[in-house]
């Protein structure tokens, strides 16, 4: 299973990942701060562009685009509604911003990096008992895990087709959750074995 | 980094596990109820979340699912992810994920657990107060605020999703039913043993 990361090289790849976090922050709270359609409409442009700039590389995340500019279109269509279309002009010019920067930030940066930098961020939350190193493993476990269990679902779906001519549907989540928590239980020991005290 | 005690890989193990539940049953297919409308089943990951590992691991496990979609992990419904998911206007429902599941863990481990049937009505309470009426709060406020809509509004489009998650409601109180069937010992709603 892939992240949403491109391959396809470009001018925002060489930013560090939390550079790029940063912009994101400063450019959303831009947004919501000025009210003016224009300035909106130049943000939107820009940020048009960025992607624009980007190329092949935007390709992984076309899906939320797509997503993006039906949530912006439905939005500025409700409030022109309701008889209020500058309000529907500027919610629908933020989102696209919003969005459109933050699928920048996705397809350009590295997984990896970004987990560094979240870990990082997370600093402070030790004394609340937040272990930032362990982000890496569990991020590690999780994605391992679901691969595993996405085959165990495929699994049990045949075994159910089998009997019954039919797929399984929400029929194998119990059984799922069931061995998902006999395995939890030997992961643990698992872990325990190699890294406890 | 620091060693593990026993208690802290079970839970580092379970967190990681639930927040893939949450990740398969994103990528497994729409599924059709019996009257033919299909629904996706990931909010009642949040609901199973809160029910099987209690309030506090609950709310961990999703928040650790939000983060690798943060990251840039296509994991919700529909191959979505990115910090761009964050700002549309169902963020409210994605933040709402962590937080319900957190509501939903904390009632299931002060109502009654004590038979499979007992901890399959207890799951459905918390299921349909934190899984259906807590996150769909969440949900309208997000729509208000980010794509602001007026209360009345935001509420019309939010009751669209009701039916289907209090479906999803009575589902996760018969897994809970099955699981307090096969893994007796297993401390539903965080319990300690």
């Amino acid at each position: 299973m892939g992240s949403l990361y491109s391959e396809y090289r470009t001018w925002l790849h060489g930013l560090r990942a939390g550079s790029k976090l940063f912009g994101l922050v400063a450019a959303g709270l831009a947004l919501f701060i000025f009210q003016s359609l224009w300035v909106l409409g130049a943000g939107a442009v820009l940020c048009a562009g960025v992607l624009a700039s980007l190329g092949p590389a935007t390709q992984p995340a076309r899906r939320l685009l797509w997503a993006v500019l039906v949530a912006a279109l439905l939005v500025a269509g409700f409030h022109v509604w309701m008889g209020s279309w500058q309000l529907g002009v500027a919610s629908a010019l933020r989102l696209f911003c919003a969005s459109s920067l933050g699928v920048a930030l996705t397809v350009t940066t590295r997984t990896g990096d970004l987990v560094a930098v979240l870990e990082w961020l997370l600093q402070p939350l030790r004394p609340l008992g937040v272990n930032p190193e362990r982000l890496s493993l569990q991020l590690g476990l999780m994605l391992r895990f679901t691969e595993h269990f996405f085959i165990q679902w495929g699994k049990l779906d045949d075994a159910y087709r089998l009997r019954t001519g039919r797929g399984g549907g929400w029929r194998l989540v119990a059984p799922l959750a069931v061995h998902m928590l006999q395995t939890a239980r030997r992961v643990a020991d698992a872990l325990f074995v190699r890294l406890g005290g | 980094m620091t060693t593990l005690t026993r208690s802290s890989a079970q839970s580092l193990s379970t967190v990681a596990l639930f927040a893939a539940l949450m990740a398969v049953l994103g990528l497994v297919p729409k599924i059709d109820l019996p009257f033919g409308v299909p629904i996706t089943l990931q909010s009642l990951g949040i609901m199973l979340a809160g029910c099987l590992l209690g309030g506090k691991r609950g709310l961990q496990s999703m928040a650790l699912f939000l983060l690798a979609v943060a990251v840039g992990l296509p994991l919700l419904a529909g191959g979505r992810g990115g910090i761009g998911v964050f700002l549309l206007p169902s963020a409210g429902y994605l933040v709402g994920y962590a937080l319900a599941a957190g509501v939903v863990g904390l009632l299931m481990g002060r109502l009654p657990a004590g038979s499979p049937k007992q901890a399959a009505v207890s799951a459905l309470i918390a299921a349909v107060l934190g899984g259906v009426l807590f996150l769909h709060l969440l949900g309208i406020a997000g729509l208000m605020l980010i794509a602001q809509m007026p209360l009345a509004k935001a509420v019309m489009l939010d009751l669209a999703f009701v039916p289907g998650d209090l479906v999803k409601a009575v589902l996760c109180a018969l897994v809970v039913h099955t699981v307090a069937k096969a893994l007796p010992d297993w401390p539903l709603g965080g319990k300690s043993a």
